[in-house]
């Protein structure tokens, strides 16, 4: 067990140190794509803080409350997106094209190759300017960062991650039956949106969808809610950790469902 | 072991599902659904023991690839089974897959934005190839395919020559027990064609590898194959020796001459004229078509000699331009 985990760490890092080569290698590319990005979020946390010269408040929520939540939603979002970006590809042409073919002929897990298969630089960025943010609104906003609640923060956010990953492989994998699922994992992750905003703003529907059905609620809202004093450990660790494990069985589940159902394509 | 390969009773049904027109017609598809059934495999058994190349034959859409796509794990049959080196490929696929070479020439296996030499550094991790192995294999891949001639490049800036002899030894590298290579020549100039011909050869030989493979190129069945298997429409239409096909088809050749004058009468005068004056001319061993300004010549060449009708056309024809094809495999099937 340890030892396939240690190959397949190890293959990884082989995949990782190219894909980093070539994106020293087109450095513009990279930089455009990171000032792109910068522009996107400067908008984001633009509109925040316009509403917030207009109301002091929101629902008890303060100005550097919302921006611990907005920032604390891009950490995860970021990494899913650094490591798993070719699952919209699965989504999109690779059953289509019978491209899944090729993983099914290596002796290693077909979900492996296909996370292998693509690291997206964009996301470092996302997950920095979650990073400072979150900083930034607990330095402001009076939030106390002990040894003990860092690390708190870091096993979040790897739960979080799981979420996200786990929402896109159980949409994705659903092409395995249809052939192409983008457009109803686009239509999904788009409510990640919703976890950027205290769950409290929303009408009582959506935040039982969002956190039952969809759970990005627990990508961002419940585990930043505990460090802003608004819900015990037990209740924010607790649910983001259980339902981050379902989420995962059951994308792992419907994956290998998938397979068994793949009927690949002829020449 | 007595089989390297065994497929028994193999059946494959695809199931495609009927869209209706516009709006009302897709809604209507939500809830009843038509469907087709097609055959793509049916009821096929051969057995392969180690060491053989087998030619594995048929036209497009034949089966060939659906045939070989349940052989390497990737399909599921509908019935019937088959078994490689004693697995079942789709029940045990990654461990099937330790010990198979595939290689799709249409598609490749390899990663498009890997630089060759990483990729077979990749290769050796995934099938845990031994170092002292991996230096040998490396070494006699670079003699049969010279592969030191774009190590540095990545698979997307290879040729298509290139990226096959890639390909090829990326299926050898964790030396497997059987290799199958569907259309490993497809696109491929003779030079190419030739030097991965010497190397599947080689491979067999070596290391007593079992090959199955398929091909629209008869040089390659000849050269290679003790046994071929003809399928057509999803059955199998033919099992056996190479001896029969090439004592019925292997020795026919046809040249297509491109002539300047289409005068029909005048073209078929001489050519009454050549079975007369050339030994062997049966109607049997030599029959010719002429269509536009085009004449095509098909002929025995154990009968006929190739030279004594190019030297009496060119005499007495006013030609353009030339070509000797072999019979191609399709056409063989045809006369099945």
């Amino acid at each position: 067990m340890t030892k396939t985990f240690k190959r397949y760490l190890k293959l990884y890092g082989m995949f990782l140190s190219q894909y980093l080569k070539a994106v020293m290698h087109s450095r513009t590319d990279f930089l455009i794509g990171f000032l792109a990005f910068f522009l996107i979020q400067f908008g984001g946390i633009a509109f925040i803080a316009l509403v917030f010269r207009q109301i002091p408040d929101l629902m008890g929520w303060s100005f550097y409350d919302l921006l611990f939540i907005y920032g604390f939603a891009n950490i995860p979002r970021g990494i899913d997106h650094m490591f798993t970006d070719y699952l919209w590809l699965l989504a999109g042409n690779v059953i289509v094209q019978g491209e899944f073919d090729r993983y099914l002929l290596r002796p290693i897990h077909p979900l492996f190759q296909i996370i292998a298969q693509r690291f997206q630089p964009d996301g470092i960025g996302e997950m920095i300017i979650g990073i400072l943010l979150v900083v930034y609104a607990a330095s402001k906003g009076g939030i106390e960062f002990t040894a003990g609640k860092i690390i708190l923060l870091i096993v979040m956010v790897i739960f979080s991650t799981i979420i996200y990953t786990s929402i896109k492989l159980i949409l994705a994998s659903i092409a395995f039956w249809t052939k192409r699922s983008q457009s109803i994992l686009f239509m999904f992750y788009s409510m990640s949106e919703f976890s950027k905003y205290p769950l409290a703003i929303y009408h009582k529907f959506i935040r039982t969808f969002i956190t039952y059905i969809v759970p990005f609620a627990l990508t961002a809202y419940i585990p930043a809610s505990y460090f802003l004093g608004e819900s015990s450990l037990m209740e924010s660790l607790g649910l983001t950790v259980s339902i981050s494990l379902i989420a995962l069985a059951l994308g792992l589940f419907i994956f290998s469902r998938g397979i068994k159902q793949y009927e690949s394509v002829g020449n | 072991m007595e089989n390297m390969i065994e497929v028994k009773g193999l059946t494959k049904t695809f199931k495609s599902y009927k869209k209706g027109k516009g709006l009302s017609g897709t809604i209507k598809t939500l809830f009843k659904r038509e469907v087709t059934e097609i055959e793509a495999v049916k009821d096929i058994s051969f057995n392969i023991r180690p060491g053989e190349i087998i030619g594995y034959i048929g036209a497009n859409g034949a089966g060939k690839s659906t045939t070989i796509k349940m052989m390497t794990g990737i399909l599921n049959p509908t019935s019937g089974f088959v078994k490689v080196d004693g697995r079942v490929p789709y029940e045990k696929r990654q461990e099937n897959a330790k010990h198979i070479g595939v290689v799709f020439g249409q598609k490749t296996q390899l990663w498009w934005d890997l630089p060759v030499g990483e990729t077979f550094a990749i290769l050796k991790e995934i099938y845990q190839v031994p170092d002292a192995f991996y230096a040998e294999q490396m070494k006699y891949f670079d003699e049969i395919f010279e592969l030191s001639e774009f190590m540095g490049q990545t698979v997307r800036t290879l040729s298509l020559g290139q990226r096959m002899r890639a390909d090829l030894a990326a299926s050898m590298l964790h030396n497997p027990k059987v290799l199958f290579l569907d259309e490993p020549t497809i696109g491929l100039d003779v030079m190419v064609k030739e030097r991965i011909r010497k190397a599947i050869k080689d491979m067999n030989k070596r290391y007593g590898t079992t090959i199955l493979l398929t091909t629209h190129d008869m040089s390659d069945i000849e050269e290679l194959c003790h046994r071929i298997i003809i399928i057509d429409k999803g059955q199998l239409l033919y099992d056996g020796g190479i001896d029969t096909i090439r004592r019925d088809f292997g020795y026919e050749r046809k040249i297509v001459f491109d002539l300047r004058y289409d005068d029909a009468e005048v073209v078929g005068a001489i050519l009454q004229q050549m079975r007369d004056e050339i030994q062997g001319c049966t109607p049997e061993n030599m029959t010719y078509t002429l269509s536009e300004s085009q004449l095509s010549v098909i002929f025995n060449r154990n009968e006929i000699n190739i030279s004594s009708i190019m030297n009496y056309v060119l005499q007495h024809l006013n030609v353009i331009d030339f070509s000797v094809k072999d019979m191609d495999i399709e056409a063989i099937v045809k006369r099945f």
